[in-house]
């Protein structure tokens, strides 16, 4: 018995040390200046194709733009997407660049809190630094909205934020955004896109226990999304098995039809209404090249959808 | 001739599409969801030629604009009635709930597909990006790039390209589906 307790004491001990050593982990890592001028319009761009104004206004109340504010219901809790205008208090005024770059692509914050991973900045880990004050720029144009956004509603133990040291330590996956010498400029370019910016994964893959993706199930698709909306497989197979072709899947992103004449509903819908839409028509096509893996577009075949 | 062949044709795959898709409905959701359908093959006809993939035919994408008036506004809503959600109907409750915007959507899209009647002799333009405007309303302010409040009239869309005004149109039913249809998968 007397072992016992000297097992279970030491095992807390152990524990509590362990718990002590996460909490103080420095993570992430320190970022190099950013003298980079920035362009506004290719911030925006940027900002358009990785879904800012999407996730973070919200429509549905007819908040401002980039206000925050819209509600992400997820099985550990209701995440609030935070305040991206220039407010010095309650938005991202006060911030340097290299904050800002260290939010963007490390997922911390400037007082050293990792996000959630509801924030899917794993996805942007690879832009670079000239995409990086590009955004800057643009997020400079967008007026101040002197509100905050609500707290998030998540209950033990996710409201531990340590435990994101763990997450990213098990789930900060590599986007996978670097060009394949073997493809052509076209394929690569939407490789970079839906790999990166347009984090398609973020919604298309399944996620495990922990909120973390399951790469084995990569693109397979995802019928927990926030909110309860489906994601559907959009592996080349399932792509072409329900009649996406280059043409029409790139004409989806950017009118949000389908193939068979439906619209989209969902997410989705938001995503080519405040995204996708706004790309240039060279870009949804090389997006739909690299997710039906092909290397150019069908052309005869083509109309007989 | 053409256009009724083309009417019928429209039809006749719409209530064959409707046979599969929504096995389990009767009655005024049945009623609904064949009305989706129809528009819905409407589309599908009508899509690829604004991709310039089919022969673009003006009396086939003015056909599509007069079906999609017919099911729109008035004639949509009063297929709602209060009571008819549930299995097996898609309807969210937010139909209800938010009965005004559901209905100000379901008369838009009477609105555009009016617009897009008349601007069907227009033919295809070139549907660009939208990325004009760049810069401050790319990031969501300004009162440009289609936003989402912005209601356009019947003459306004006649004015626009086709697809363009198809598009427009269309986006509607996106909008209305995203607050108010649940997905299935």
């Amino acid at each position: 018995m007397r072992q016992f307790l000297t097992l279970v004491g030491g095992v807390a001990v152990l524990s509590a040390a362990g718990l002590g050593v996460v909490i103080a982990w420095p993570v992430g890592s320190p970022v190099t200046p950013i003298a980079t001028e920035g362009n506004i319009d290719r911030g925006a761009y940027l900002a358009r194709a990785s879904g800012c104004i999407a996730c973070h206004t919200n429509f549905e109340a007819g908040g401002a733009p980039l206000a925050g504010g819209a509600p992400l219901e997820t099985p550990f809790g209701t995440f609030y997407t935070p305040n991206l205008t220039t407010d010095p208090e309650h938005g991202m005024g006060e911030w340097t660049t290299e904050q800002f770059a260290k939010a963007v692509r490390q997922g911390i914050s400037p007082d050293g809190t990792p996000y959630y991973p509801s924030f899917p900045y794993t996805f942007y880990a690879d832009f670079s630094d000239q995409d990086i004050a590009d955004l800057w720029a643009a997020f400079q144009t967008v007026p101040p909205v002197d509100e905050p956004a609500p707290e998030n509603d998540v209950g033990f133990p996710f409201d531990q934020r340590w435990g994101l040291k763990l997450w990213r330590a098990a789930f900060f996956h590599d986007p996978n955004t670097e060009p394949d010498e073997r493809r052509n400029p076209a394929w690569n370019r939407g490789k970079a896109l839906v790999n990166g910016a347009a984090h398609c994964a973020a919604c298309h893959t399944s996620r495990n226990f922990a909120g973390g993706r399951e790469l084995s199930a990569r693109f397979a698709g995802n019928d927990q999304l926030p909110g309860g909306s489906k994601a559907p497989a959009i592996r080349p197979d399932d792509l072409a098995k329900n009649d996406w072709t280059v043409s029409n899947l790139a004409y989806a992103l950017q009118t949000g039809l389908t193939p068979s004449g439906d619209a989209f509903g969902g997410s989705m819908a938001e995503v080519v209404r405040e995204g996708t839409r706004f790309l240039t028509p060279v870009d949804r096509e090389a997006m739909a090249l690299f997710l039906l893996n092909k290397d150019s577009v069908e052309t005869a075949d083509a109309a007989s959808n | 001739m053409k256009k009724t062949t083309m009417t019928a044709a429209v039809l006749i795959a719409g209530i064959a599409a409707t046979a599969y898709a929504h096995g389990g409905a009767t009655g005024i959701v049945k009623e609904r969801m064949d009305a989706m359908a129809a528009m819905g093959k409407a589309v599908k006809t009508v899509a690829p030629m604004m991709r310039g993939e089919t022969t673009y035919d003006a009396e086939t994408v003015r056909d599509a604009a007069r079906l999609f008036q017919q099911h729109a506004g008035e004639s949509m809503t009063k297929l709602f009635p209060e009571g008819t959600g549930g299995v097996p109907s898609e309807a969210k409750d937010e139909v209800w709930t938010d009965w005004d915007r559901f209905a100000a959507l379901a008369s838009q899209l009477e609105e555009y597909s009016e617009g897009l009647e008349r601007a069907a002799d227009n033919g295809l333009g070139s549907m660009g990006g939208n990325i004009s405007a760049g810069g401050a309303s790319m990031m969501g302010g300004g009162t440009t790039m289609m936003g989402s409040n912005a209601m356009m009239d019947a003459a306004a869309l006649a004015k626009m390209p086709s697809d363009a005004a198809f598009a427009m149109t269309t986006q509607v039913c996106s909008v209305c589906h995203e607050r108010f249809r649940a997905e299935k998968d």
